[in-house]
């Protein structure tokens, strides 16, 4: 914990505030599904939609409120 | 949904589609009720931090074989066209791992990563502190809040400060740590401030917000499900904090006061005071999102001081929280009560919420609500039972 603190402790003077980079995923036609590793709700146990590969994929992304 | 799992049901089950879902909600296991009241079974995967990057919700993504992305915002009117494409090729794809928390420790902790203008490492940290929070459990919870913490305040990140939201919330539904919630929102206000198209965010602070800024009722659907699962036979899936107050609370388009209250139950304050704070109370308001709005939500969190063994006394009345407001504001009730717990004595937090409305002429600025909370507690399980009042004081920002 200590060496990260030193690095972020040093990130703090070269960090200027108009750095910003996004690390949003992208969701776009024509380009592969993001490649994010998520828990199941299932059990917990990693899961990705490239598990589905080889299958024509419907994806739902909701709440359930 | 209902909709799309009826259009999709057979082909899902002739083996012609895959039907997946991922969630873009604090509490998976509500997810988990909803599935089974519907009778839904395909696989979920959850994302609470919203590491999509989705700002609203629902979406369906259809996906071809490959993993290629075919159609966003689809509508059960583009399955055929959908399911005539030929099958295109594709690789199989490596079992999903959870990333090892160590490599990305060692990476992110040496110097050539230290220089956080760099968009790669300001993105390895981020990689980092997600998979922490999402893989490292509950025990590295607090080392997940505490990173995220220290980058904030280096770096002001409106996706770490959700990401921070998100942590503290987890934490103070297993700790129960008042701080933790109001901290939450502060995060979770603070996200949406510097992007207020983003709903996901917004939805999180609604969810504990006031009923005129509420979209529609987050969980009102919770007994109903639970009602119709069981009359199936099955049992309903257990949760893991149940849904209350805000969380049921449906959308009001005026301010709406309870007339029914009864009077005040200790008006020239003769109850003896809880000098000892056997009973610790802590105020979140939770302001609304609306743009110009003014109403908040009030959040006054109970809790017996485990220091003193205190524990409330459930032969007796319940907890009742009275306000006093200034002239000119509105509150929705003067006075609120919590059950008692189980048993005959109990340790559980409890909570009583109001709505608060100032004047139109309020000055910007903090206005100080007061009021006070009435209560049956006892100095150990087995010791002295008291009734006991406590005075609360309640910061308000009116903007």
């Amino acid at each position: 914990m200590r060496s990260l603190f030193f690095v972020l402790a040093t990130a703090a003077i070269l960090l200027t505030a108009t750095s910003g980079a996004k690390a949003q995923s992208v969701i776009e036609v024509g380009q592969p599904f993001p490649g994010l590793v998520l828990p199941a709700l299932k059990d917990g146990s990693p899961a990705s939609i490239a598990m589905y590969r080889g299958k024509k994929v419907v994806l739902h992304v909701f709440a359930s409120w | 949904m209902p909709v799309w799992h009826e259009a999709t049901k057979a082909l899902q089950e002739s083996g012609q589609i895959q039907v997946v879902g991922i969630i873009q909600e604090q509490h998976p296991d509500r997810c988990a009720l909803f599935m089974q009241w519907k009778e839904m079974d395909w696989p979920i995967m959850v994302d609470s931090l919203d590491l999509l990057g989705v700002s609203a919700v629902p979406i369906t993504v259809l996906i071809d074989e490959a993993g290629v992305v075919y159609k966003v915002r689809a509508r059960t009117r583009d399955l055929e066209a959908f399911l005539s494409e030929p099958p295109v090729e594709f690789e199989e794809a490596a079992a999903p791992q959870a990333p090892n928390l160590e490599e990305l420790r060692a990476h992110v902790s040496s110097e050539d990563s230290s220089d956080l203008r760099d968009p790669a490492n300001l993105n390895a940290l981020r990689y980092f502190i997600d998979s922490v929070f999402l893989w490292g459990g509950p025990q590295r919870l607090d080392e997940a809040i505490l990173i995220y913490q220290s980058t904030l305040v280096m770096h002001d990140d409106a996706t770490f400060a959700f990401h921070l939201g998100v942590a503290l919330q987890s934490r103070y539904e297993k700790s129960h740590e008042p701080d933790d919630f109001a901290r939450a929102i502060k995060a979770w206000s603070h996200a949406l401030a510097s992007d207020p198209n983003q709903y996901i965010w917004r939805r999180r602070i609604q969810q504990y917000g006031p009923r005129l800024d509420k979209p529609y009722s987050f969980y009102d659907w919770v007994s109903q499900a639970r009602d119709e699962i069981s009359a199936r036979g099955e049992t309903p899936l257990p949760l893991g904090t149940e849904p209350r107050g805000a969380e049921l609370a449906y959308p009001a388009r005026t301010f709406v006061v309870d007339e029914t209250a009864k009077a005040d139950p200790d008006p020239d304050a003769r109850i003896n005071l809880d000098q000892r704070g056997l009973i610790g109370i802590e105020t979140i308001v939770v302001p609304t999102t609306e743009a110009g709005g003014s109403s908040s939500r009030v959040h006054v969190l109970l809790t017996p001081n485990e220091s003193l063994n205190a524990h409330w006394n459930n032969e007796s009345d319940e907890t009742e929280v009275w306000l006093s407001p200034p002239p000119g504001w509105r509150v929705n009730a003067l006075g609120r009560t919590a059950p008692n717990g189980p048993g005959a004595v109990s340790t559980e937090p409890r909570r009583v919420e109001f709505e608060i409305l100032p004047p139109d002429d309020a000055s910007p600025g903090i206005h100080v609500l007061s009021g006070y909370a009435l209560y049956y507690v006892c100095e150990d399980a087995d010791g002295q039972c008291l009734y006991l009042r406590r005075d609360i004081q309640i910061p308000i920002t009116v903007r």
